[in-house]
């Protein structure tokens, strides 16, 4: 047996590492992008205008509107931040402009916005549930349905708590998705556009209803947003309701008050930096979709949030408008449409299961947002590696999760279920995250000189400076916005205050203590290993050869197919690759990492072990390091940019061996030609093997089907004319009559047959025969060992 | 302290007019250059 030789850097008996700096990701179209991002920031249009007229009266939705036109240009600033960076979020353009510690008190701000994305679209989800079924018990009641027993155990017409209820369900959702994304289930963007396809019906129904309504019914005007008709509670004036009680500041003060109602709404606004982050997957001509992305999900929230704000309040009478629907207000304008009770209360039901599919769906982008920042920062340094250990059996950073769901679950409580001091508590992060943003990117302006794809527009240039004029309106409103509402919303100040100074805290002893471990672990990484940046990844890079086996390893517990496959193969005689993908997913905040980043301490004891494994084996492995949007991607890019010719993996806890060769199979089916076939082997802890193949390729036959093929080959060839007949044109001739079947009138009783067989071929339904793969995938060939040779 | 307040508040209004004025500016001329972009649909991804 040879002895150890990993590869090493010439001089030295460092172990060379190959990281990869380009991630490797699956793009999307902007449709998909922006259903992503209006998952986030369409649902506040759910809670946004009932919060707003509590706190400034009827004129509220004017300022909803003004706040959604306003939108375009923070949304003109993202556009501009992303074409400077591919993922142009907050912490990194903050950080770049104005240094690390406003960056991390604007990540500290966004962390709080964050933290109550969650809270409020789940509390606001079972507002709008327990209203529907309070309306149903009432008209059920209406209608002598509801025996008399119970009218006597409830005193009466039978009623949930609304704000105790909302908690329970908001609690069931949050923990929910809490579960989730510590199994790390990734939410696709299939179902992103799904749930914007449902709520698009939901506001084309809704606004052409509520058009018919207007028509048939008449409409109560929309006081003018002017100081005058604007009614501030005692809680809408927060700080100044104690420095002048008893006075109208709109009237004292004028402009201010209409500065003030811009505040209470602002929330409206919630979500664009969902945009930042979705950026990096947006598929090619990026900066045209991002563009366009842009545009869709300012046009669609303008229309949903904006229009329905206005319509809420020409059609739901004073009377009931806030005392009975102001935390459920599209449900309120839903039964205050045109048309008969039923109909009505049917509509009613649809708003609220669109509600909660939408605002559920953006407690989990505030759960996967929030997760993405914290890594980030983690990878930068700022906070401690202890909160990144990937979870046993999940692999997923699931300190960080509880952290967040921990805070979360905390706020729901505290909250008891009142919407309207969670979204005052809310608009201090969105507005905080973005006036950090916005002058953040204005010194930019001065201090980055360089090209940029795209500039918010009136620029002017006097001298040969250029004033940008544009930039810095929307950073004043941004500003001013932010700054007033330190006075106007004193729970959200003090709280928003405390939360960032907590965090802004553990950032910086955290990044105290990173900086002398990481010191410490530099010296024990240099000694021990040796990071080759490279762009893309290819066999050159490597210096293996085609034909090699790749070797993809996530948990350093979990090495059984390596040393399956160190036992099977010569190393000598083909390569085997060792490769680890570092995840980069939806909601990571961050663009390119530095080599250091990606090769974490979390890499090291991973590669350490696995080259413990090789010297075992006395052989020798190459490593690998390469950032991913999924694994599946990074797995099946790899393999093709290596010409490897087979994949060993371990078994997944979260799918089984099939589901693993499905996802496989359709990432390679993604992919760009040229593409190679290659066999997939997932190594069981037993040393079982399922094999399988990738991409088209030769069936394996029964043996009773060749002989059924040879038989008929035998009787055939004795027809005349047919004596030079081959084995294979009777297969096409075959082939070509079961496609014509299928094509037409025998599709079904065909598709009847095969599950059949399906079925008792592997003496059970499979995951591939109950969801057809994408890619041709055949289970299970050879248990023999990984496909040997080697080519130059 | 009124003279403060009264200032502070004079000079967040003045932020917010202004900065409101040329917000409506930049709308304007992204609301035009947000048709070109959104019509002209040669190269567009759809999935």
């Amino acid at each position: 047996m040879s002895t150890f030789s990993p590869p090493t850097a010439p001089g030295s008996n460092r172990v060379r590492i190959v990281v990869a700096t380009s991630v490797m990701l699956t793009f999307i179209s902007y449709w998909r992008a922006a259903a992503i991002v209006l998952n986030d920031l369409a649902s506040s249009a759910y809670y946004a205008c009932g919060i707003a007229e509590q706190a400034v009266g009827k004129s509220a939705p004017w300022f909803i509107v003004g706040v959604m036109l306003f939108s375009f240009t923070v949304r003109a600033v993202y556009v501009e931040s992303c074409s400077m960076f591919v993922r142009g979020g907050v912490y990194r353009v903050v950080k770049e402009a104005l240094g690390g510690t406003l960056a991390k008190l604007s990540v500290s701000a966004l962390m709080f916005d964050y933290v109550l994305t969650g809270p409020i679209s789940a509390v606001s989800a079972g507002q709008y549930i327990v209203g529907l079924v309070n309306e149903v018990i009432v008209t059920a009641d209406a209608h002598g349905w509801i025996p008399g027993a119970i009218h006597n155990i409830f005193h009466g017409t039978p009623q949930f708590d609304v704000n105790w209820t909302s908690v329970v369900l908001a609690l069931a959702v949050t923990i929910y998705y809490w579960w989730e994304n510590i199994k790390g289930i990734h939410e696709s963007s299939e179902k992103a556009l799904w749930v914007m396809q449902i709520t698009t019906v939901m506001v084309v129904i809704l606004l052409g209803w509520s058009g018919f309504t207007l028509f048939k019914s008449g409409f109560q005007r929309v006081p003018l947003p002017t100081p005058a008709n604007l009614h501030f509670s005692k809680e809408s004036l927060g700080f100044l309701y104690h420095r002048f009680p008893g006075q109208s500041l709109p009237q004292m003060f004028g402009v201010l008050g209409i500065l003030i109602a811009f505040g209470h709404s602002v929330l409206a606004m919630s979500g664009e930096e969902s945009l930042a982050q979705v950026n990096r997957e947006l598929a090619h001509p990026k900066l045209k979709n991002l563009k366009r992305t842009a545009i869709v999900i300012a046009l669609y929230s303008f229309i949903f949030t904006g229009v329905s704000a206005l319509l809420s309040v020409m059609l739901i009478p004073d009377a009931v408008r806030v005392p009975v629907y102001k935390d459920n207000l599209i449900a309120g304008l839903a039964m205050y449409m045109w048309g008969p009770q039923l109909l009505r209360l049917l509509f009613r039901g649809f708003v609220v299961v669109v509600g909660f599919l939408i605002l559920s769906g953006a407690v989990n982008t505030a759960i996967i947002g929030s997760n993405g920042v914290l890594n980030r920062v983690s990878e930068d340094g700022v906070l401690a590696d202890w909160f990144r250990l990937p979870h046993r059996k999940y692999g997923t950073s699931y300190r960080i999760i509880n952290l967040i769901v921990g805070l979360q679950v905390f706020t729901i409580l505290a909250s008891r279920g009142n919407v309207y001091s969670l979204g005052e508590a809310y608009a201090f992060g969105v507005i905080w995250s973005f006036a950090f943003k916005g002058l953040a990117m204005l010194v930019l302006r001065f201090k980055y000189k360089g090209e940029r794809g795209w500039k918010v527009p009136i620029n002017f240039h006097i001298g040969g400076y250029e004033i940008p004029f544009g930039m810095a309106s929307v950073t004043m409103v941004l500003l001013a916005v932010a700054l007033m509402n330190l006075f106007t919303k004193s729970v959200a100040t003090v709280t928003g205050i405390a939360f960032s100074v907590v965090f802004f805290v553990i950032f910086t002893l955290s990044e105290v203590a990173n900086k002398k471990k990481t010191a410490l672990s530099d010296r024990h990484m240099n000694d021990q290993f040796q990071l080759l940046q490279r762009d893309t990844v290819d066999r050159q890079s490597l210096g293996i050869h085609r034909g090699n086996i790749l070797v993809p390893v996530r948990d350093y517990n979990t090495l059984t197919h390596l040393h399956w496959t160190l036992e099977k193969i010569d190393t000598l005689e083909q390569d085997v690759v060792v490769m680890s993908a570092r995840i980069s997913r939806f909601g990571a905040a961050a663009y390119d990492l530095a080599p250091e980043q990606i090769f974490s301490d979390y890499e090291q004891t991973l590669f350490t072990r696995a080259t413990a494994v090789a010297e075992s084996f006395g052989k020798t492995v190459s490593l690998l390091v390469v950032p991913a949007g999924d694994v599946w991607t990074a797995i099946v890019q790899t393999a093709n940019n290596l010409e490897s010719s087979a994949v060993v993996a371990g078994v997944s806890s979260k799918m089984t061996t099939q589901e693993q060769a499905f996802n496989l199979g359709r990432a390679w089916e993604a992919l760009a030609e040229p593409k190679r076939q290659f066999v997939f082997q997932v190594v069981h802890p037993d040393s079982e093997v399922d094999t399988f193949r990738i991409g088209p390729h030769s069936p394996s036959m029964k043996d009773e089907d060749v002989l059924l093929l040879h038989r008929l080959w035998l009787n055939i060839t004795r027809e005349p004319g047919l004596e030079k007949l081959h084995h294979h044109e009777i297969l096409t001739e075959a082939l070509t009559r079961f496609a014509h079947d299928y094509g037409a009138r025998d599709r079904e009783d065909i598709l009847k047959e095969l599950r059949r067989v399906s079925a008792e071929d592997s003496g059970g339904p499979r995951p591939e025969a109950m969801n057809p793969p994408p890619g041709p995938v055949v289970r299970r060939e050879s248990d023999d060992g990984p496909p040997a040779g080697r080519s130059n | 302290m009124d003279f403060l307040f009264t200032l502070l508040a004079r000079f967040l209004e003045a932020m917010f007019v202004i900065g409101l004025l040329g917000s409506l500016g930049v709308l304007l001329v992204s609301f035009v250059e947000d048709a070109e972009t959104l019509f002209d649909m040669e190269d567009s991804s759809h999935s």
